[in-house]
This record gives structure tokens, C-alpha cells and sequence, in this order.
């Protein structure tokens, strides 16, 4: 499990994080939603140990992640901008994990070498961009991590490939209870495989909660009745939002489905629809009411 | 086995409780038929082993299934009780439905005869079946 209490983080006078709480449960496939700049890759570097917070805690299985050998060693963080040594071919940089993660899993190499079909003894920098983050992805998963961090893995993938690589966390998710965070700024990119989203903001957490839940308690209610309604038609429901589109009303109500038509019923519509939520219009919905600008963290 | 809609507003865990139900019902698993695992499907499908886990339960929870430690999850076989939730659903399908239709002006006798036409159509099939 990681867990991020009360995290605050500033770089000079900028206020970057500010109080986070968070909670990633073992086993989980996390999504970390924001816009850019809203502190996604600050958070995920404090998670993986590489900078200090400046208060609150930060643990991983309970252990405290700053400067501890043990806790890096069954973590992965895989960054947005990818690093390898100069000159250094797959291979070369695979031996260098080797002596760094005791999990290394070299049967594991070997097997994502023939799914991946790139030579390991080419330079790594003679990669394009695409290659480049699948050899990332070979070298992390080799490791065996029990948390891998990622942060906008993505990134210049094709479809194939995001579905390749989607497929082997998901594996290993089942296989051996691997916990994942993933940030995006692009809701859609991680929608399938997540259980749990979080949305950061300004350097606060908005928002986390299951994904099913979260599309799931919230409709959209289309209703028209042949005579203007009384006034109470909507009194004991939680209306998010509410328009008129000719004599059809549109609102968007949280609450369960039986009893929002229950209550509706009771007002004798012509017609009454429910519709589910696509994710994106939740969170448009759910975070218009804080004031923010979400189109910002939809892209 | 199936696909799921990704792009569906549905959530892929009501989804997923939806078609397995649907192969329930039209004994496409049949009873004491093993489930897929959920490491398979996950991987078949490539969704989250949770989400498949929660179905899983959820689909327990309803006796749909059952499920046996360190073997896997089973069809179960349905009491007609237990569909009886189904069939509520479809009765309110229906009674929009012969709303629709007698307000277009289809006459009940009409109806009558039809739901007639399916139930010999049903019942020969049976036959069919058992020769």
C-alpha cells in the first residue's frame, strides 16, 4: 500500500503540492489525472524516493520512502523523460539493473525480448522515441517490481504498442499483486485499466475514488411531463446541474438509479430516461461545482 | 468469449456482470462450468484483475455463481426463483413496450395473437431439441 499523508512540497516560493492525501491499495491500478502542472510528477517523485517533501508523510508498505535502500529496492519509477546511460546498448543497461534491483528476473528479459522484438545489442539512443519507452518498459518490468510508478507512460506509443504494454501490467497485476500508479493528463488514455482515479489540481488532490463507483452513482436523467411539473419535482434529490431543452429536462443527479426513478415517478412523466456518465462528463460535472476549469485536465 | 465496450458509459464491471450473466441464462455455460480465471480474462480482455474480481463477487452475491477455494468460480444452477429478478426487468421492458405498440394502434387481439405465434414457435423448437 502507498500512502501519502498530508504531503506539501514547494520549489523557491511556489506552492507546489499542498496537504495530499492519498491512498494506493495493493494490488491496484491507479490513475493520477491533471493537467499539466497540477503536481502529478512531483507527487509520483516523492513516491519513488527522489525528493524530499517538505512536510507530511510518504510510506510505502509502511516504511518510509525517503532514503530507504529497501523500500527502492522493490519500487519502480519509470519517468516521463527518459534517461539511459550515453553509448549504452539494451543490453549494457540491463546489466546495470541487474546489479542495482536484487529482483532482477532474467528469464523475465529474456521473454519480453522476443514480445518486444527489439536487439538488445543496439545503442539505445539509435532507438526512435516509441522504442525508446519500450525499452524502458522491458528493463522496469524485468526488475520484478512490486510497485511500479509511472508517470505519463503513454507517451509516444502507438495503439499496438499501449495495448501490448497494458496487457503486460495487467498480467502482473493478476500474476503477483503488482501495485501501479499511472499520471496522464488524458482521461481516456487510462480509463480501461484503472480501478481507482484520483484528480489533482493546483497541487491538491480533488478528487479519488473507485472508477465503477464513480460512474456509477451518478446519472444523467432526461424527463418531460405533458404539464409543467409542481416545484418539489426535484426536492430530496441531489441535482449536480439542470437545463431545459424544450419542454425536456436534463439534469444530472447523484444518487442510485432505482430511487431516482422512484421519486421521479411519483410526478407521472411522459417520458423519464436515466443515462450513465461517460467518466469525462463526471468529472466535469462533479469538479464545476468546486469552481474549477476542468477542460483544462480533459484533453 | 465476448468483448466489452471501452468506450461504453457503462461501467466495465457492470458490463462484464451483464454478459456473463447473459451466457448464464442462455446456457452457453452450462451448470458446474468453470469460469474463466480472472488472470485470464484479464488478460484476454485486458482490464484490470480487480474489476474481474468484483464481478466475480458480484455475480456470487447473486447465485449466478459459486466458487471454490483454490479452484476457481463455477456456474451455478439457477432456482427459477433467482431469475426472478431478470424477469422483472423484463416486465418493465414489456409494458413499455405494449404501451409503444397499442399507442401506435396495435389492438390487444393483435398482440394476443402474437405472443400465440412465439410460444408454438417456442414450443416446436423444444420438440426439435428432444428428437
Amino acid at each position: 500500500m502507498i500512502t501519502s499523508n498530508n504531503i506539501s512540497k514547494s520549489y523557491e516560493k511556489e506552492n507546489v503540492l499542498n496537504k495530499v492525501n492519498l491512498q494506493v491499495n495493493k494490488g491496484s491500478i491507479y490513475g493520477l489525472l491533471g493537467s499539466n502542472g497540477a503536481g502529478k510528477t512531483t507527487l509520483l517523485k516523492i513516491m519513488s524516493g527522489i525528493i524530499k517533501q517538505d512536510n507530511g508523510e510518504m510510506t510505502i508498505s509502511g516504511r518510509e520512502v525517503f532514503e530507504n535502500p529497501q523500500v527502492k529496492a522493490s519500487t519502480f519509477f519509470l519517468s516521463d523523460s527518459l534517461y539511459f546511460f550515453s553509448q549504452y546498448s539494451v543490453k549494457q543497461m540491463a546489466d546495470f539493473f541487474k546489479d542495482i534491483y536484487p529482483g532482477w528476473d532474467k528469464e523475465r528479459f529474456l521473454k519480453l525480448e522476443k514480445l518486444f522484438q527489439l536487439d538488445k545489442k543496439k545503442k539505445i539512443s539509435q532507438f526512435s522515441k516509441g522504442m525508446q519507452r519500450q525499452v524502458a518498459f522491458w528493463l522496469a518490468l524485468s526488475t520484478m517490481p512490486e510497485y511500479l510508478i509511472l508517470d505519463e507512460p503513454f507517451d509516444g506509443l502507438d495503439a499496438v504498442v499501449r495495448k501490448k504494454i497494458k496487457n503486460l501490467l495487467v498480467q502482473d497485476v493478476a500474476d503477483r499483486e503488482m501495485t501501479i500508479i499511472i499520471s496522464s493528463h488524458n482521461l481516456r488514455e487510462v480509463e480501461d485499466i484503472c480501478d481507482y482515479v484520483g484528480i489533482i489540481h493546483q497541487g491538491r488532490l480533488l478528487l479519488e475514488k473507485d472508477i465503477d463507483d464513480l460512474k456509477a452513482d451518478i446519472h444523467k436523467v432526461q424527463i418531460a411531463f405533458r404539464e409543467e411539473p409542481e416545484d418539489t419535482v426535484w426536492n430530496g434529490l441531489e441535482v449536480l446541474y439542470k437545463e431545459s431543452r424544450g419542454s425536456v429536462m436534463l439534469a444530472i443527479v447523484r444518487g442510485i438509479d432505482g430511487d431516482i426513478i422512484q421519486h421521479l415517478e411519483q410526478y407521472h412523466p411522459v417520458i423519464l430516461d436515466l443515462l450513465p456518465l461517460t467518466l469525462e462528463e463526471i468529472f466535469v460535472y462533479e469538479m464545476g461545482d468546486a469552481g474549477y476549469a476542468i477542460e483544462n485536465i480533459l484533453v | 468469449m465476448f468483448d466489452l465496450d471501452f468506450r461504453s458509459r457503462k461501467p466495465i464491471y457492470e458490463q462484464l456482470v451483464d454478459k456473463l450473466k447473459d451466457l448464464i441464462i442462455n446456457d452457453v455455460l452450462q451448470v458446474d462450468e468453470k469460469l474463466p480465471s480472472v488472470r485470464v480474462l484479464a488478460q484476454q480482455l485486458t482490464i484490470n484483475p480487480n474489476t474481474i474480481q468484483k464481478a466475480y463477487r458480484e455475480l456470487e452475491v447473486q447465485g449466478y455463481i459459486y466458487s471454490v477455494k483454490g479452484k476457481g468460480s463455477f456456474v451455478n444452477a439457477l432456482a427459477k426463483s433467482e431469475k426472478s429478478e431478470e424477469l422483472l426487468k423484463i416486465k418493465e421492458q414489456l409494458e413499455k413496450l405494449v404501451a409503444e405498440a397499442l399507442f401506435l394502434g396495435m389492438s390487444s387481439s393483435e398482440l394476443e395473437l402474437l405472443i400465440k405465434e412465439i410460444d408454438e414457435s417456442k414450443k416446436r423448437g423444444d420438440q426439435g431439441d428432444h428428437e
